[in-house]
């Protein structure tokens, strides 16, 4: 086979070590989370860990793309130290305030200007908003097939791969015609950590960064402009619960609990 | 002047938290209770070119320099004060090759040590003593084209587990009177011999290396005869002691870390602890401990870089990150009251790894008197 | 025909096997009740082979109108053959609303055809409402559930959403209730299909599924060992209970994956939740907020769970449980 042509879409999300720092204005009904470091999303990182095994095992090209603000560049530098051959930024502040439509148009648009393309891999959700909706849609705006949920790729010769997809109570074998869009699930693999033997080299690559001008695409569906959906309203649900602690001895104790339950209907 | 760190330097700190957060964390506590070393977390290290930051890249190393070095060991050492001082003392058996090694030595040895395939070590210690390096009475006779070696070498670290194995040895008398050798563990003559049982830094080997008639060829002489003291002191100031103080700064991270997040979730008196001003004070010394440890530990390995002179620097970084380690582990324990004595909440590691960093790479009173060396100069 | 208008409610209505979907009934319970609210129809979206029998099910669980498309090309799920087949529906009758249940089908097809008809869509709502201006209201959790946000598709048609399992309930089964069953028909052919289905394959779970189980029993690293864990399995056995855990017990490997509650695993909300060994980091806790009872038990009277729980037992969960093992079985002997 000759080499594969392989995109791996990757979000930079907050890290979650540090969402109980994520505040609520109530006034402007924002969420306030600079100062937050931002890593590559967990699920996105078996993506890439699989373009790498994939391009390890067939010969590849592995190329990130990203819509992103240009802050969370280092993001994409890690990514680059894994192994990756080149990572692309797509920035432009009209692209700030989209939703996964408006999202999932614009990696479109920077995934065709890259030509063409055997594979593009996802992670199956994102941490922070887990719809799970970005690549299907940006499947539909490319044109290919897509399938969620996968857990194994195979791929038979460069035009078919055999994939596994989780579904409740079990999973679905299937032969898939490249191109193609696969969202993967952690069982697929173990991400590798980044080797101190590459850091040097990733530090020095440059990344190119997209903006408007540089990809083909309508103002009005980018951005806030291109969302069809919007937040009406943000709040923290209220963690309204009796917090009762039973003192005493254990046996005291559990009959108490066990008591308070039957009452309640649960036991 | 610049204080900060370099991005390259930035993403080898993310980079070696994160693997030991994920790799080794899960590891401690077999590690505390068994006092074993766990290979497959060498073994990943390896892969990942922990084992050769400071070989150059022509044999096959990262060629990183100290700051680097001290970035990785902080940071292993942060979450495993065993594990650091484990590949520590690795770099400081792979340092006399790089630095005094003849050109087919670097090439024999040094490419399997910067991949890890072997793994090395540096023994001075004698139960004669440490401090007293020249009172050693291990011995290398030379016999022909050999050295043979006798005696008995103890608190070594890494005597179970090293295949390259870096020794001084008395081949005459006075200053002059002492060589260094490398040997490989499947000599004859040579075996490693007991294993430490110790209280503290648990999970790395510390142990004795026994060698009786051991036929050592005399291309494995590093140097000449006579530079003994010299390879060893070098090494051990320049690698062995900035690695202990490394271990030990990451011992202080931890314990700033721990103090704070424990303070801030104890309620006593229907507010956090971290409210109190007597707990407020503990962590700001604690804080204080960290940052002086931080500026000594690093200024010295800038100048390292330079390749300027620096054995006071690195006697002052080691002597206080050393001592703030018990002393902040100390601290720590008191912040978390009875907790602290716990065996299974984090403090009380903190404090028995912390003992063992004061005695290794040269005691308290002998960087006492590195330092004093320096004053004298002063004016 | 076309229709102009943008009226009524659809639901996607899921069957495997030849079985209709619980959540598919769920949805349709919880279609009626804001179909009614905007007086409109709800109208049910059935896929697949041999079907007909379940359209009429459809209508005895409160469908006015069924749209089937039945052909061996879509008798098991396939989201090319599924997607163009509903946007195509879509266009020709605009409905105001189309709801999915958020399986693994209804999350893989929704976002296809929300990208078809390009409109929007809110993924795994725990809560749907319509307001004065016909608008759906879609509340969602963000970060884990720390956050929740309630969505609105202002000026797009349908308004699409998929809706946590569970969330919505069935109505009761009427055979007399009415409604029109519409045959669809589709030119798609098999050969033009790019995806193949080979197998599909039903796995035997390992353990009790911790989703849609009625009673969790969950530990975390204050369990502190495998033998200790058992503890843990047998408070969930006699509760009949399923066993869920935190991240560190499943690194610790206690627990499978599969039983992680919190972030990066699975959202619990059972009757009763139990968790012994927890300390109540965010982490974990954004997984069982929707329980109706939560219990702590733990040795640390600081734990954070404390706060978050209905009832908290400070102790060793090593004489705690068993204890309360005995106690339950003597008040299932009664």
């Amino acid at each position: 086979m000759t080499a594969l042509n392989i995109i791996v879409c990757i979000k930079p999300v907050p890290d979650p070590q540090h969402w109980t720092k994520i505040t609520l204005d109530p006034v402007t009904k924002t969420l306030r989370r600079e100062s937050i470091p931002s890593v590559i999303n967990p699920l996105d990182k078996h993506a890439l860990e699989e373009a790498l095994r994939i391009k390890e095992k067939h010969s590849g090209y592995v190329t990130v793309v990203s819509m992103a603000p240009p802050t969370v560049i280092d993001n994409l530098r890690e990514a680059i130290a894994l192994g990756v051959d080149e990572a692309i930024l797509l920035s432009d502040r009209s692209f700030a305030g989209a939703d996964t439509l408006a999202t999932s148009y614009v990696l479109a648009a920077g995934i065709k200007k890259l030509g063409k393309f055997d594979l593009v891999l996802c992670g199956n959700q994102s941490l922070d908003g887990s719809t799970g909706q970005v690549g299907p849609e940006v499947a539909e705006f490319l044109g290919v097939p897509h399938v969620t949920n996968v857990r194994k790729i195979d791929f038979i010769d460069r035009g078919l791969i055999r994939v596994e997809s989780a579904i409740e109570h079990g999973h679905i074998l299937m032969k898939v015609q490249t191109p193609v869009v696969l969202t993967v699930v952690r069982e697929i693999n173990t991400p590798r950590h980044i080797s101190l033997i590459r850091i040097s080299e990733a530090m020095r690559k440059e990344i190119k960064i997209w903006t408007m001008k540089d990809l083909d695409v309508d103002r009005d569906m980018v951005g806030l402009s291109g969302s069809p959906t919007q937040v009406a309203d943000i709040f923290m649900p209220e963690m309204k619960r009796r917090g009762e602690i039973l003192d005493g001895e254990p046996e005291i104790v559990v009959k108490l609990l066990v008591e308070k339950l039957r009452q309640l209907g649960v036991m | 002047m610049d204080f900060g760190f370099t991005p390259e330097q930035e993403m080898l700190r993310k980079t070696v938290r994160e693997f030991a957060e994920k790799e080794i964390a899960p590891k401690i506590d077999w590690m505390d209770e068994t006092g074993e070393v766990p290979m497959d977390i060498i073994e990943k290290m390896a892969k990942l070119g922990f084992m050769g930051v400071l070989v150059p890249k022509e044999y096959g190393g990262l060629g990183m320099g100290h700051i680097e070095r001290m970035i990785l060991l902080e940071e292993i050492g942060r979450v495993s004060p065993a594990m650091a001082n484990t590949v520590q003392v690795h770099h400081l058996g792979t340092a006399p090759i790089v630095v005094f090694g003849t050109e087919e030595q670097k090439k024999k040895w040094l490419p399997p040590l910067a991949k890890g395939e072997k793994i090395a070590t540096f023994a001075v210690t004698e139960p004669t003593g440490g401090s007293d390096v020249l009172g050693m009475q291990t011995t290398a006779k030379l016999e022909g084209n050999n050295y043979i070696i006798n005696g008995r070498k103890c608190f070594i670290t890494n005597t179970h587990i090293a295949s390259v194995i870096g020794i001084a040895a008395k081949t005459g008398e006075g200053p002059k009177g002492l060589s260094a050798f490398i040997i490989e563990s499947d000599t004859p003559g040579f075996k490693p011999g007991r294993k430490e049982n110790k209280f503290g830094l648990r999970g790395c080997n510390t142990g004795e290396l026994i060698f009786k008639n051991c036929k050592v060829s005399k291309e494995n002489i590093i140097g000449k005869e006579g530079d003994g003291l010299k390879v060893a002191l070098v090494s051990i100031s320049n690698v062995g002691r900035p690695g202990i103080t490394a271990g030990a700064l990451g011992i202080v991270r931890a314990c700033l870390e721990e103090a704070v997040k424990y303070s801030k979730q104890r309620v006593l008196y229907g507010k956090p602890i971290s409210d109190l001003q007597a707990i407020q004070w503990h962590l700001a010394d604690i804080y204080m401990d960290y940052e002086i440890s931080k500026l000594l530990m690093y200024r010295a390995a800038w100048l390292r870089d330079k390749g300027e002179r620096c054995d006071a620097e690195n006697a002052m970084a080691k002597f206080w990150a050393t001592e703030a380690a018990v002393r902040c582990a100390q601290k720590t324990i008191t912040v978390f009251g009875a907790y602290g004595c716990m065996k299974e909440l984090v403090p009380q590691r903190l404090l028995r790894d912390a003992w063992l960093f004061i005695s290794g790479a040269g005691t308290s009173e002998i960087m006492r008197i590195i330092m004093a060396r320096q004053a004298l100069k002063m004016a | 025909m076309k229709d102009d208008r943008h009226e009524s409610v659809w639901i996607f209505a899921e069957q495997r096997h030849g079985k209709l979907m619980d959540s598919s009934l769920e949805m349709l319970g919880g279609g009626r009740k804001i179909a009614d609210k905007l007086k409109t129809t709800l109208a049910a979206v059935l896929f697949g082979h041999n079907v007909e029998n379940l359209a009429k099910e459809l209508i005895a669980y409160g469908a006015d109108k069924v749209y089937v498309a039945d052909n061996s090309l879509l008798s098991f799920y396939r989201s090319e053959a599924y997607s163009i087949i509903l946007a195509d529906l879509i266009r020709q009758h605009n409905p105001e609303i189309l709801l999915f249940s958020a399986t693994a089908v209804g999350r893989d097809l929704a976002p296809r055809v929300a990208a078809k008809v390009k409109t929007g869509l809110t993924a795994d709502c725990v809560k749907l409402d319509v307001n004065e201006q016909r608008q759906l209201l879609q509340i969602v959790p963000a970060f884990g559930g720390n956050v929740m946000a309630t969505v609105v598709c202002p000026k797009h048609k349908p308004q699409m959403a998929t809706v946590r399992p569970g969330v919505m309930k069935s109505l009761d089964r009427d055979e007399s209730r009415h409604g029109e069953i519409m045959k669809v028909s589709t030119s798609l052919r098999e050969e033009d299909m790019k995806i193949k289905i080979v197998e599909v394959v039903t796995e035997k779970p390992k353990v009790l599924p911790i989703e849609g189980a009625d009673v969790v029993v969950a530990g975390g690293w204050g369990v502190g060992s495998a033998e200790n864990w058992k503890l843990i399995e047998e408070l969930a056995e006699t509760l009949g209970g399923a066993v869920g855990a935190t991240r560190p017990a499943v690194d610790e490997k206690w627990a499978l994956e599969d039983q992680m509650i919190g972030v990066g695993g699975k959202t619990v909300r059972p009757k009763l939740y139990i968790g012994a060994g927890i300390s109540g980091a965010l982490q974990h806790t954004v997984g069982i907020q929707d329980s109706k009872v939560v219990v702590a038990i733990n040795n640390d009277p600081n734990a954070p769970i404390f706060e978050g729980a209905d009832f908290g037992i400070v102790g060793d969960l090593r004489e705690i449980i068993p204890c309360l093992v005995n106690e339950i079985k003597k008040l299932y002997e009664k």
